[in-house]
């Protein structure tokens, strides 16, 4: 939006940036682009340093060493109003104002926009108005945030970020405590946002799987270095698993649309039961599925 | 997706909420606050007159407004020199305490404290009544609160100040300040003169009796020196409720916002208690129930200070009127109408939770 097309390099990075809380140190020398105009999604073991690094890209945190970059300037010299004027961020579980309503709520991402005595604008209204359509909150306008569920919750928290109208959106975990339908009516916003209105997008993801699935652009991390990173597709294999997860798996062809699928390997023999009714095949010589047979849409 | 509500207007601003412009200036207002501002106001005009008449003598609701008015009558001795200054003077700090509250819940981010929870008030405390056991002159004693009160807040800031006034720290900083303070005023008491002793007392209870325009003026002046940040105040205590990630997110420097809010309650608090001593439950419960009749996520500092003058200017009145001639101090009855009314607020609350 504040972009001209032809910016060239990535939108946000990482130059040699090492991060720590008190002794220990999360992210050492780290260096990291994310591609513009894509869906990054972050992946790591537990503690590897991936919300770390969203929060350092953020700008929550600050980095003992090294610069964060938004399109060539280092962030630390920009206004925070106006960084937040084009980066959205959705903390991991940002905490709900008590009687809050959800258009009060997607309203106080105009902030940036705002000051005390210019408190609202046609601006604001329009952009509110076109934050909670985008992430199908709109009916939900009146309602009181804390008697939503955790789904329609996580989709107010998203159009607030929207309401921002910012080219970029960093999203810690956005999918942590929402149940498997409310993942994938979540990852599908945020799949919608960067496919029809050309945002970047970065997320978070604890699910190998959704984030093959959505992902254009992959960051495999351990220990607070990045193993590996492009488009899943190139980068998700069985050897990339072991190495960042420890984990033995097979990887085959999502069914559906065709993305690396992660499958762990049998970690215990007596999960290889031969099942009883004859209609289910047996593990070991698993008939997978042609990806074809399966419908790709109404999923 | 849905389509846009092409219904609503172009710049309705957020559901329940109209937008005052003046020429570069636009300000959000809550409907329902204008309105419940205006129904406290007129309370509150009819409580004052109700107070101006109530007494002995008794005087006319008629004759009240006559004699406010300039026309000169009879009463004008006990309406507008006994009986005007100390209402005036609980109808200001009421006010004040509800503002004062206001802020401080804010950054507490807890409708359960208050000046008095957090220390502020018996640090006024202590050193009033140090001032009052070691005969200082009766001028000092409000001089002496201001700067006990100032000191514990000092005291309470720098204690939070390492983690940036985290809401959790900030109430635990202050329960540990506000228990120290007052042990130490208990000793101080106890090894005083009995007589003096006791006046220190009733200064803790905090009344009106005796008090009238200069306290009232005291407490005005720090209203409108503060008055600018108050304006910013109103609009700063928006995001104040969000968690820190989130408000740094949508560009907000929250540690600075606390800090500032903090400042500015406090030093409200401080004062008003010098002036009138530690009247409790105002600042608590005047932002709770401005709260709740706005139903908003947290009260419109106007708001917040009308509930507050109109409960200080009730309390007076009762106290006043209740055993009379025996007249009960103001802070006695502001607990006594405060604390139940709070208790069932709660407990409608967590009746309407549980339905």
């Amino acid at each position: 939006m504040n972009r001209t097309p032809d910016t060239p390099g990535p939108m946000l990075s990482t130059r040699d940036v090492t991060v720590g809380y008190d002794e220990r140190t999360v992210l050492d020398g780290l260096d990291v682009d994310l591609p513009t105009d894509a869906f990054t999604v972050i992946v790591g073991p537990n503690a590897c340093g991936k919300s770390t690094l969203l929060r350092t890209m953020a700008r929550l945190l600050t980095p003992r060493r090294g610069t964060v970059l938004l399109d060539g300037t280092a962030i630390r010299d920009l206004p925070t109003r106006e960084v937040a004027r084009r980066l959205g961020v959705l903390p991991q579980s940002p905490l709900v104002p008590e009687g809050v309503t959800v258009a009060d709520l997607v309203g106080r991402g105009r902030q940036p926009y705002q000051r005390w005595w210019r408190q609202w604008s046609e601006q604001d209204s329009a952009a509110v108005d076109r934050a909670m359509a985008q992430a199908d909150v709109a009916g939900l306008a009146d309602r009181p945030v804390d008697t939503l569920s955790g789904g329609q919750r996580q989709r107010v928290w998203i159009a607030m970020t929207l309401a921002q109208d910012t080219e970029a959106l960093l999203l810690d975990e956005p999918t942590t405590f929402l149940d498997l339908a409310h993942q994938v009516e979540v990852l599908d916003l945020l799949h919608r946002l960067r496919a029809e209105r050309g945002r970047t997008v970065v997320a978070v993801l604890h699910d190998l799987n959704q984030a093959a699935r959505y992902a254009d652009h992959l960051i495999a991390m351990r220990e607070g270095g990045v193993v590996a990173a492009g488009p899943p597709r190139e980068i998700l294999t069985a050897d990339l698993v072991r190495d960042v997860f420890g984990l033995d798996c097979v990887v085959v062809p999502c069914p559906v649309t065709g993305a690396p699928l992660v499958v762990p390997g049998l970690t215990s023999p007596s999960l290889a039961r031969p099942t009883a009714p004859a209609a289910r095949p047996s593990v070991a010589d698993a008939d997978l599925p042609r990806v074809d047979s399966y419908p790709s849409k109404g999923i | 997706m849905t389509a846009v509500d092409s219904s609503r207007p172009a710049y309705a601003g957020l559901p329940g909420r109209s937008l005052l412009r003046l020429g570069p200036v636009s300000v959000q207002v809550r409907r329902r606050a204008v309105l419940v501002a205006a129904v406290t106001a007129v309370l509150l005009a009819a409580a004052v007159v109700l107070s101006l008449s109530l007494g002995t003598p008794y005087v006319a609701p008629a004759d009240v407004l006559r004699s406010l008015s300039g026309a000169g009558t009879p009463y004008d001795l006990v309406v507008r020199d006994l009986r005007l200054p100390r209402i005036v003077l609980a109808a200001t700090a009421g006010a004040a305490f509800g503002v004062a509250g206001t802020l401080i819940q804010s950054v507490a981010r807890n409708p359960l404290a208050s000046p008095d929870v957090i220390g502020i008030t018996q640090g006024a405390g202590l050193a009033a009544t140090v001032a009052i056991t070691t005969g200082a002159a009766a001028v000092l004693v409000a001089p002496a609160a201001l700067l006990g009160g100032l000191a514990a807040a000092l005291l309470l800031l720098a204690l939070g100040a390492r983690h940036g006034l985290a809401a959790q720290r900030f109430v635990l900083a202050g329960v540990a300040v506000a228990f120290a303070l007052r042990a130490l005023t208990e000793v101080v008491m106890l090894s005083a003169d009995p007589i003096d002793g006791l006046r220190a007392q009733i200064w803790l209870i905090g009344t009106l009796a005796g008090r009238g325009w200069s306290e009232t003026a005291w407490i005005a002046l720090t209203l409108a020196v503060l008055l600018p940040v108050l304006a910013w105040a109103g609009w700063a205590l928006n995001g104040a409720a969000l968690d820190d990630d989130t408000a740094r997110g949508i560009g907000l420097r929250p540690v600075a916002r606390r800090v500032g809010l903090a400042v500015t309650g406090v030093v409200l608090a401080a004062t008003v208690t010098a002036q009138v001593g530690a009247v409790d439950f105002v600042a608590l419960v005047a932002p709770q129930v401005a709260r709740r009749l706005v139903r908003a996520e947290r009260p419109p500092l106007v708001c917040a200070a009308l509930v507050g003058a109109l409960l200080l200017v009730l309390a007076d009145l009762v106290g006043r009127r209740l055993f009379a001639p025996t007249q009960l101090p103001a802070g006695v009855l502001t607990a006594a109408i405060g604390g139940p009314y709070l208790m069932l607020l709660l407990v409608r609350r967590r009746r309407r939770r549980s339905a």
